[in-house]
């Protein structure tokens, strides 16, 4: 919960991906931002790097609908590095790669900081329609397995729960030539089961003997308002996004959260991106301002953006 | 790079394509099912009782004869009535019950123990308001089911279906009364059936005697507990195992041993367990020992430590001053040469834990939310008397011997602690990776009630004693990976617990169960 697994979350994930996916185009010079829920794509061959930086803190929670700080964990605060990579297949269809490396801490109490590499994610996104008029549809698939063999049920100080995911997603944006722009998006993220080091373990009330934990699925929706100008070049955009768990049990009374939890958070924030050449940075703040079993976080990122011509290179050969 | 562009689309695809298709959410948990014991343990009417002077302390009324009109309209009754109306849910009631009673209702404890076992959060004056038993739903719940609690609840609970089914093969062999398929080979049962005598019905028995301590120890669970009491005794009949007189003789024996034995709970000194006004006296006189830095809990706010009098409950395989003749000796002084290079040990893992040291500190951590190291081991011995294919009251003796440890453990253990009251390693700027314990250091709990349970189990499973010494070795590692204790802690807990497992394994040996 917790910032901690708001970072584990596909949509998290998603975000992760999106601040640091911003990218490079080929050599025209066009500036492109990529993400797994814009409606931006990398021309054909062509690829960017990225890498952000991420930090995620909480001091009050949700334990269940109460909100509560905990004098033994006092400030929560997860940070990350994420490395990626964005391709353009065709102009119409673009794959992303991530892995974060992840570390969390806590400022009051006794609970060990964990820290390692967290979960391969990998997306691929495209346009389904695009009229004349600004319209567009696009249709995108996603996943994500863990690389670490980190401990996953150690909350809130766990750096991620463990699960494969699988996401499916449709986004709508509306462009108008003047470069406002009004995107939204709803996916449907499944999740794997998952093993714990312990055989027994307690959910909904109940005693599992068993180290398997089933994690709830999930969707989130979002919308973003926004202005894009210079083929990309200039980004600023405001959103508001909504994550919950399908199904899922409450963090009981003064107990620490499990994978099982619903961890449902809405928030609100602000992404920008600047870009004049093939370097380009872009940042993102967020908070959450609503929730159940998560942390009431407030993060920043920004991320270094880098465009490669690598593919181009290859074919001229 | 094309191709490894392909093959990331491919993999994707087909991961993604593969989470689709297995996204059961079912986790697979150890099916128990029903089974003829290997031995019917005729004589165990005569093995001897915890509390009971005998096995016919309890007086059971002699059942009609098989040949009695009112018997037979039972059996009627049962094979054209009930039986032939069974819905799917009854069915499910039968398999789940026909693992046993007494297997069940230790399943059902530890549930409890673990929905209870949270420690109370602070109010907003940053005091932690005491559970109060009278109000047991109101927040904080009563009990706070913490592992002496738990041990204590559990044991209170095995001693009963023990006594209970000592008192129960008493008047099933002197009464005889066959199986209701026995008497009538039309009647076909849906469980396996042996050829124990049927009346008083010993999951009745185990039931009642189960609900009259579980409700005693978890007062917000009654409605909870009569739903399971209801179905223990309605499944019996459904699976054409007893009739109503067999389950109603058994009902009144449970209930009546039940009281007997919680009326000695009650008198166990459980209730100034958490006498908080003898903490000073008690930090004085470690200091007075030669304990220098003494324990202070390192909660915020500061939390007063768990029952700092549980050494003063009666303890049941040993007395008083076997207590304190076996109490372990003085341990490592803070700064000296040999705490030194313990500190030094955990340092190391502060500051890199492997894997494999998390995952072990895990697998036993059995902390807040969990059924606690006395529910892990009472587990373990459950699932080793079922897969042995032990008769109810075989299992009860097994669980009683092993549950009586493991409060006796606690007991000692907590004697121990604050009797030295010695530091946390945390006191000294280390992090853990499963929770602090809100109690003195030495000894190690999980130590000694792992020692206890595992030298326990080895006597009666000896084939599996090198297995259970290596799992309490690996329970006692675990406090220390988990950077929660000392070496010594642990090492001194083990032996500890060694001695305090041979007193219950002394019972045995002396309860006419070997004759």
């Amino acid at each position: 919960m917790f910032t901690t697994m708001f970072k584990l979350y596909p949509r998290k994930m998603k975000s992760l991906v999106k601040y640091a996916f911003i990218c490079l185009a080929c050599l025209t010079s066009s500036v492109y931002a990529q993400m797994p829920h814009d409606v931006i794509y990398m021309p054909k061959r062509t690829a960017c790097i990225a890498a952000s930086y991420i930090n995620s803190s909480w001091k009050e929670y949700w334990e269940n609908s109460l909100m509560r700080e905990n004098l033994n964990i006092g400030t929560h605060t997860t940070q990350s590095v994420m490395p990626m990579v964005a391709v353009g297949i065709s102009d119409k269809l673009n794959v992303i790669v991530g892995v974060p490396y992840v570390s969390t801490k806590a400022s009051a109490g006794n609970l060990m900081g964990q820290k390692g590499i967290q979960d391969l994610s990998g997306w691929l996104k495209y346009q389904l329609v695009k009229n004349d008029k600004g319209i567009s549809l696009h249709g995108v698939i996603g996943g994500s397995i863990p690389v670490g063999n980190y401990v996953p049920d150690f909350l809130p100080m766990s750096i991620g729960l463990q699960t494969k995911t699988a996401t499916v997603r449709l986004i709508a944006n509306y462009t108008h030539k003047s470069g406002v722009y009004l995107t939204a998006h709803e996916s449907y993220i499944l999740r794997s089961k998952i093993k714990v080091d312990r055989d027994a373990y307690q959910a909904d009330s109940r005693v599992y003997n068993t180290n398997e934990v089933s994690v709830p699925n999930a969707n989130d929706v979002a919308a973003r308002l926004g202005y894009i100008k210079h083929g990309g070049r200039i980004q600023a955009e405001f959103f508001a996004e909504h994550f919950t768990c399908v199904g899922g049990d409450n963090i009981r009374r003064n107990d620490m959260p499990f994978p099982t939890n619903n961890m449902t958070s809405s928030s609100v924030g602000f992404y920008g991106k600047y870009q004049p050449q093939n370097i380009g940075f872009n940042v993102r703040v967020a908070k959450v301002v609503d929730g159940l079993n998560v942390g009431q976080s407030m993060s920043f990122s920004v991320g270094l953006l880098y465009q490669l011509n690598y593919f181009k290179k290859e074919e001229k050969k | 790079m094309i191709n490894i562009l392909k093959y990331l689309i491919i993999t994707l695809t087909l991961g993604i394509g593969g989470l689709l298709l297995s996204c059961d959410k079912t986790v697979t948990e150890p099916i128990k099912e029903a089974y003829i014991p290997t031995k019917l343990d005729e004589n165990a009417g005569n093995w001897k009782p915890f509390i009971l002077t005998s096995s016919s302390e309890v007086a059971v009324a002699a059942p009609k004869a098989s040949s009695d009109a009112s018997y037979l309209k039972e059996l009627d009754s049962l094979k054209n009535k009930i039986l032939p109306v069974l819905t799917p849910t009854n069915k499910d009631a039968i398999a789940y019950w026909g693992a046993g009673a007494v297997y069940r209702w230790n399943e059902i404890a530890r549930e409890l123990a673990a929905r209870y076992n949270v420690p109370p959060a602070s109010n907003a004056e940053g005091k932690y308001p005491v559970p109060d038993a009278s109000n047991p739903l109101a927040d904080p719940r009563f009990p706070f089911a913490n592992p002496p609690y738990t041990a204590r609840a559990l044991a209170y609970l095995s001693v009963a279906q023990y006594d209970a089914l000592v008192s129960t093969w008493n008047y099933k062999f002197k009464y005889n009364r066959k199986a209701p398929s026995k008497n009538d080979a039309t009647i076909s049962a849906f469980l396996p059936v042996s050829d124990l005598p049927s009346y008083p019905s010993e999951d009745a028995v185990v039931a009642a005697a189960s609900y009259t301590i579980l409700v005693a120890m978890f007062p917000g669970e009654v409605p909870y507990l009569n739903a399971k009491l209801a179905e223990a005794k309605n499944a019996r009949v459904w699976a054409g195992i007893n009739v109503p007189s067999d389950i109603s003789a058994g009902d009144a024996l449970g209930k009546a041993v039940g009281a007997k034995v919680m009326a000695k709970a009650k008198v166990d000194g459980m209730s100034a367990a958490n006498n908080q006004t003898l903490v000073d006296g008690q930090i004085e006189a470690a200091k007075g020992r030669g304990i220098k830095d003494v324990w202070v809990s390192q909660e915020a706010p500061v939390r007063p430590p768990t029952l700092p009098n549980y050494g003063a409950v009666t303890t049941w395989n040993f007395d008083k001053k076997m207590l304190e003749s076996i109490r372990p000796k003085m341990p490592y002084v803070v700064g000296s040469a040999e705490w030194q290079k313990e500190y030094e040990e955990l340092e190391k893992i502060n500051k890199s834990q492997t894997r494999e040291q998390a995952r072990i500190a895990n697998y036993w951590a059995d902390g807040a939310g969990s059924y606690t190291p006395p529910g892990h081991w009472s587990r373990e011995a459950a699932n080793l008397c079922h897969d042995y294919k032990f008769s109810e009251v075989a299992t009860a003796r097994a669980m009683a011997l092993v549950s009586t440890a493991l409060m006796d453990a606690g007991i000692a253990c907590w004697d121990t602690k604050y009797y030295y009251y010695t530091p946390r390693p945390q006191q000294f700027g280390l992090k853990t990776s499963v929770g602090l314990p809100n109690f003195p250091s030495y000894t190690s709990g999980h130590s000694t009630f792992s020692a206890a349970a595992a030298t326990v189990l080895g006597s009666i499973f000896p084939s599996k004693a090198t297995e259970m010494n290596y799992k309490a070795k690996e329970a006692s590692d675990s406090r220390v990976y988990g950077l929660i204790h000392f070496r010594k802690d642990c090492e001194l807990g083990l032996v500890h617990g060694t001695k305090i497992g041979e007193f219950a394994i002394a019972r045995g040996k002396a309860d006419g169960s070997n004759p």
